[in-house]
């Protein structure tokens, strides 16, 4: 397979890293959105990326131009049959998601890889709506997806041998990060690990045990993570973390995957962090920790 | 016998074509944005205008393959089969410490090309993408690899080390390397028939000065120092690039401005030089015209430039114990009668004393422009890579018979 055109959808933060990313690597990018209003914004929040990447020096005036203008705007599921593979990123909804293989399966040639950036869901459910599930893949990226060169690949159950080495060469050689793979599982290796931290960071904060700023530096200083637990949830949205702990408690039936009261209380409060403006840490409208 | 030139880059493609019974180029061309739907072939026969054409070309492969059409086209063509190519030359940026001259391409030279991947890891995978695409497009034709590093591997010791622990020259081969080998031999010994001596009793300094830019101290012939090291990131001030600096600028620009590697890597290689201080160009015909309307930062862009020549020319002197010749080539050092004026009026004590009248000509002869008294002969020579390639391609496909 020669990949060239791929098809990015969904353009929440996970879709834009992706979208960009891409892009920086010289591909072709068709970005799918419901409206044209989340379109616009999603290209928007792009451009503001590409910029703050500008000030810092990373990319010059001219790269941002081309590394725009790969990336085309389209609302249609229907106008992703000419790629050469599809990453889907939608949010974590089972039936959504399944909605969006169902409709891909029909439109997308029966060699095209279709793969999904869920950090939790079945992909072997997924590839169940598909007529052609051999082709159905997990490609979990990380956020930020420009700075982290790690991808989990996940094989669901039927997915094919050749599916998983191609998309293996996919993320090796021409995104070129570091592939790990991983049988399907709850949580697979990342999520699951990850949000069994920050889920015990809420418990340390809810049993007054240290204030946000010193859990985070804790982490953060004292084992070189690059965000500490809170403001890593702030950066997954407070929701998505609360729905894959519900979900490996679901699955797995574990104690230690319960979610924390406060957990709970936040999303509630739709204090969801950096897309509300505010999670454990307060967020300006770009993004950036005030 | 005709030779194939070709230098390739990760997503162009340049060319020439040589007939080596008069050294003359037949046609040259280049492809532009391969990889992309509308990829550009632009075709220039010597003996006729030139073609464009927009296609798609996904990789290096197609693109050798449109070339060799265009080459034996009916109208714009110079062969009339692919079969009157008898050999291919390539340019090869990072030859490491292996490659003191050119070679025949064989699967060891090929092997350590990619070894070398980690020393120029934006240029010679590139390079090697050329040489597999001219093989697969011509499969029993020789290949040769000319490298940019070949002409310092002359260097001593004392030039090429750094000043710090030798366990990383040991382990990772950190060590000076210097670049644009090929424009420096060629003017080199051209600047020795101008001045109508042999090269072995010269001292000449060679100033290659276009976007990238270096400066070499060519003794008898050999490469004894050089401007650009391990990277072309050393040395003169560049269009976008910073040149030297005190290294601790670096991490202590990380550290501040919370940058990572690739950011601080970008910053000095595409973010400094004439376009960092100007602020408005990298180009120093743009430069020059904002010194003229007396812009400040076009001003000291300029002055900042030109000093940093002016300082290594000295310090080329030095490493020499003197200088027979200094020589200018390559677009800036072809082109700017400017910077060549600025540049050797503040050579006086070295006796260096410029002709005004001839430093203003315009032309693509190699020339004098010093005055008879000057005790150093300053030259600019239009610099020849692909005939140098061309060169060394017909010498070892012919030794290879």
């Amino acid at each position: 397979m020669f990949f060239k055109k791929i098809g990015v959808i969904g353009g929440g933060t996970m879709g834009q890293g992706i979208a960009e990313m891409l892009a920086v690597k010289g591909l072709d990018v068709l970005l799918v959105e419901q409206t044209p209003e989340k379109l616009d914004h999603a290209y928007s929040m792009i451009e503001l990326s590409l910029d703050k990447q500008l000030e810092k020096w990373a990319i010059t005036q001219a790269e941002k131009k081309l590394i725009l203008s790969r990336i085309d705007k389209v609302t249609h599921l229907a106008e992703l049959s000419s790629c050469d593979m599809v990453i889907e990123t939608i949010s974590e909804d089972l039936d959504a998601k399944k909605a969006v293989f169902a409709e891909l399966d029909r439109v997308c040639p029966s060699n095209i890889i279709l793969a999904s950036n869920t950090s939790t869901l079945s992909l072997t459910e997924l590839a169940s709506t598909t007529k052609y599930p051999g082709r159905v893949i997990g490609m979990h990226f990380i956020y930020p997806v420009s700075k982290i060169d790690l991808v989990e690949i996940i094989r669901g159950l039927k997915t094919s041998e050749e599916t998983f080495s191609e998309t293996k060469r996919f993320v090796e050689e021409v995104v070129q990060k570091k592939g790990v793979m991983v049988y399907e599982s709850p949580g697979f290796v990342t999520t699951r690990l990850i949000c069994v931290l920050i889920n015990e960071a809420l418990h340390v904060l809810q049993e007054g045990v240290a204030t946000p700023e010193d859990v985070d530096n804790a982490m953060k200083i004292g084992y070189n993570f690059q965000y500490g637990p809170l403001e890593m949830a702030d950066h997954f949205g407070l929701d998505s973390v609360l729905a894959a702990m519900e979900g490996m408690f679901r699955e797995f039936g574990d104690i230690k995957y319960r979610p924390s009261v406060l957990l709970k209380k936040m999303v509630r409060a739709n204090q969801l962090g950096v897309k509300t403006g505010a999670g454990f840490f307060k967020y300006d409208k770009d993004g950036d920790r005030l | 016998m005709k030779i194939l030139v070709i230098n390739a880059g990760s997503s162009s493609l340049k060319y020439q074509v040589y007939d080596m019974s008069s050294e003359t180029a037949l046609a040259s061309g280049r492809v532009e944005r391969i990889g992309m739907d509308s990829s550009i072939l632009v075709h220039e026969p010597h003996h006729t205008d030139e073609t464009s054409e927009v296609s798609e070309i996904l990789d290096h492969t197609t693109a050798i393959r449109k070339v060799l059409d265009k080459l034996t086209d009916a109208e714009v063509g110079v062969v009339k089969s692919i079969d009157e190519i008898e050999a291919v030359g390539h340019r090869v940026v990072h030859g490491g410490e292996t490659f003191k001259g050119s070679v025949l391409v064989t699967s060891e030279v090929k092997a350590e090309i990619r070894r070398l991947f980690d020393l120029a890891p934006l240029h010679n995978p590139a390079c090697m993408m050329g040489i597999k695409a001219a093989e697969s497009n011509m499969p029993n034709v020789p290949q040769v690899c000319v490298f940019d590093t070949a002409f310092h591997q002359s260097m001593p010791a004392r030039s090429y080390m750094y000043a710090i622990p030798q366990v990383l020259y040991k382990k990772h081969k950190i060590r000076r390397y210097g670049f644009h080998g090929t424009s420096h031999d060629y003017v080199s010994k051209q600047a020795a028939a101008v001045v109508n001596r042999p090269l072995e009793d010269l001292k000449i300094i060679t100033c290659h000065i276009g976007n990238g830019g270096s400066l070499t101290a060519v003794q008898g012939g050999k490469s004894v120092d050089t401007t650009m090291g391990m990277t072309p990131l050393e040395g003169l001030m560049m269009g976008t690039r910073s040149g030297d600096l005190d290294p601790a600028i670096v991490p202590y620009t990380m550290s501040k401005e919370d940058l990572t590697v690739n950011e601080v890597n970008s910053m000095l290689n595409k973010h400094s030089g004439l376009q960092a201080i100007s602020g408005t160009s990298s180009d120093m015909r743009e430069i020059e015209e904002g010194m003229q309307n007396g812009e400040p930062n076009a001003t000291l862009a300029f002055e900042m430039y030109e000093y940093r020549i002016r300082k290594y020319i000295g310090a080329y002197a030095a490493a020499m114990d003197g200088a027979d010749v200094i020589v200018f080539t390559a677009g800036v050092g072809e082109n700017s009668a400017t910077v060549r004026q600025r540049v050797c009026e503040k050579l006086t004590f070295l006796g260096v004393e410029i002709d005004q009248e001839l430093n203003k000509i315009r032309s693509k002869e190699p020339r004098y422009i010093s005055t008879p008294n000057s005790k150093i002969a300053v030259l600019v020579i239009p610099t020849n890579e692909e005939l140098m390639i061309a060169r060394d391609t017909y010498r070892l496909a012919n030794n290879a018979k």
